[in-house]
């Protein structure tokens, strides 16, 4: 037998290595199998293509463009990304590969991975998607791209760790779907209408409720980690 | 790491709705022997070593981890444990190398490349092989598991039915390699209704079914 080597890290730095080990591993089994990133994908240039072709950037008044251009742009961020988000968890009961997991891995260094694994999955989503919105449906961005930069990365933020947490929950579930549903709404839908302000806000030069909605989406994103870091491990065990 | 571990179980149950799967099952897996879980099918086998190993809470009674320093508290049980187990699976998309290195590395071992090749290698796989999990036989898989199971040398294994994908040549290795790690100190729970793997056991806790 070899020796088992221990790498004699402590604390945070430790947890981080076993955390981006989840995360790399995850990013791994999904270029091999690409269920997540076809789910996000498709839906997503699915959406955009049918929204960009029956509404297009000049069926809409200039005066409501911001509004309701910046609810279609976060109604399709939002569904692209749970059609593939809430499966991270989920693969890992159906596979069988959960226990094993849970018996090698501390549960706060599955979460941090599985949530670093979903950051990139969105951010890679949102990399490919706005542009093309932006370009197809003439979103206009008064206070420039930084701004927009900016809301788009704090409510990716919020979102990642609100569904890391309610994936990790429906996967230990019998009735996934049903429930998916009924804890992301009330979770979700106050960090929706505070992007779609935000980016309202980029789009007709508000600052002042950009400012607000960026406060308001970091300090949701900020609540729903910490939540997510106390009731993990109780949701990952038993 | 605390050397030598007792696990001492007394008074288990466990039910699932109104169904009883065993009640009253006591036991104890001392270190240097082989402790052999047996019964019919059904009765629970896999339930106890879920149990035992800390994936599952029982119904009733308790399980404690007694090693040369006092008790080893439950979230610290998994240092201690190797697990191979029919439904546990490695992961079927990554190689063989892929598959340890990710483990060792959650385990915060500092393993390279090539401890991770000794040990497949150890196990009687290739360690040039790099066809994904998903492409290997059912024996190489248990091969697999096994190395996966033992790679930061656990004080206490836990073996669900290990003979029963192996072909002969895969089950005198399994033997050999069972007697040598209980005979090196070490803790080990059988479950099996192999009558060839019960004779590897000392202690015996049969499930009644």
């Amino acid at each position: 037998m070899i020796d088992a080597k221990w790498s004699g890290e402590l604390g945070v730095l430790s947890l981080l290595a076993e955390a981006l080990a989840v995360a790399a591993k995850d990013l791994r089994t999904e270029f091999r199998t690409r269920v997540a990133l076809n789910a996000l994908g498709l839906f997503a240039l699915t959406t955009l293509a049918a929204v960009s072709y029956t509404i297009g950037p000049y069926r809409i008044n200039e005066a409501d463009r911001p509004f309701l251009l910046s609810a279609l742009l976060w109604i399709v961020i939002l569904f692209a990304a749970l059609a593939g988000l809430d499966r991270i968890f989920v693969k890992e009961e159906e596979s069988h590969t959960a226990p094993l997991l849970r018996l090698s891995a501390r549960p706060h260094a599955v979460w941090l991975g599985k949530l670093l694994f979903n950051l990139g999955l969105l951010a890679a989503l949102m990399v490919i998607l706005v542009p093309l919105f932006i370009v197809l449906m003439g979103l206009p961005l008064a206070l420039g791209v930084g701004w927009l930069v900016a809301v788009l990365a704090a409510g990716g933020f919020a979102l990642a760790v609100t569904t890391t947490i309610v994936a990790a929950i429906i996967a230990r579930a019998m009735t996934r779907g049903a429930l998916f549903a009924v804890l992301s709404l009330p979770l979700l839908l106050p960090l929706l209408i505070f992007a779609i302000q935000g980016t309202a806000g980029v789009a007709s030069g508000e600052i002042e409720i950009v400012r607000q909605s960026l406060r308001a989406m970091i300090s949701l994103g900020g609540v729903m980690l910490l939540l997510s870091a106390a009731l993990f491990p109780v949701i990952w065990g038993e | 790491m605390t050397q030598g571990i007792r696990v001492v179980f007394q008074n288990l149950g466990k039910r699932y709705d109104q169904r009883v799967i065993f009640r009253g099952v006591d036991g104890s897996a001392e270190p240097g022997s082989v402790l052999v879980v047996t019964g019919p099918n059904g009765s629970g086998k896999s339930t106890l070593v879920s149990i035992l190993c800390g994936l599952l809470r029982p119904s009733r009674g308790t399980v404690q981890y007694i090693g040369g320093d006092g008790e080893v508290i439950r979230p610290e049980w998994r240092l201690h444990i190797g697990i191979v187990a029919p439904a546990m699976s490695v992961y079927e998309e990554l190689t063989a190398r892929e598959n340890l290195l990710f483990f060792a590395r959650v385990r915060g071992l500092a393993f390279d490349r090539a401890d991770v090749d000794r040990l497949i290698d150890q196990v009687g796989l290739d360690p040039e092989r790099t066809t994904p999990v998903v492409g290997f036989s059912t024996g190489m898989r248990q091969r697999l598991k096994i190395a996966q199971a033992i790679l930061h040398e656990p004080n206490v294994l836990f073996l669900d039915e290990p003979g029963s994908n192996l072909d002969p040549a895969g089950q005198d290795w399994l033997e050999d390699w069972v007697a040598a790690f209980a005979g090196g100190g070490k803790t080990v729970v059988l479950a099996t209704n192999d009558r060839r793997e019960m004779e590897w056991g000392v202690g015996r806790v049969e499930l009644a079914g």
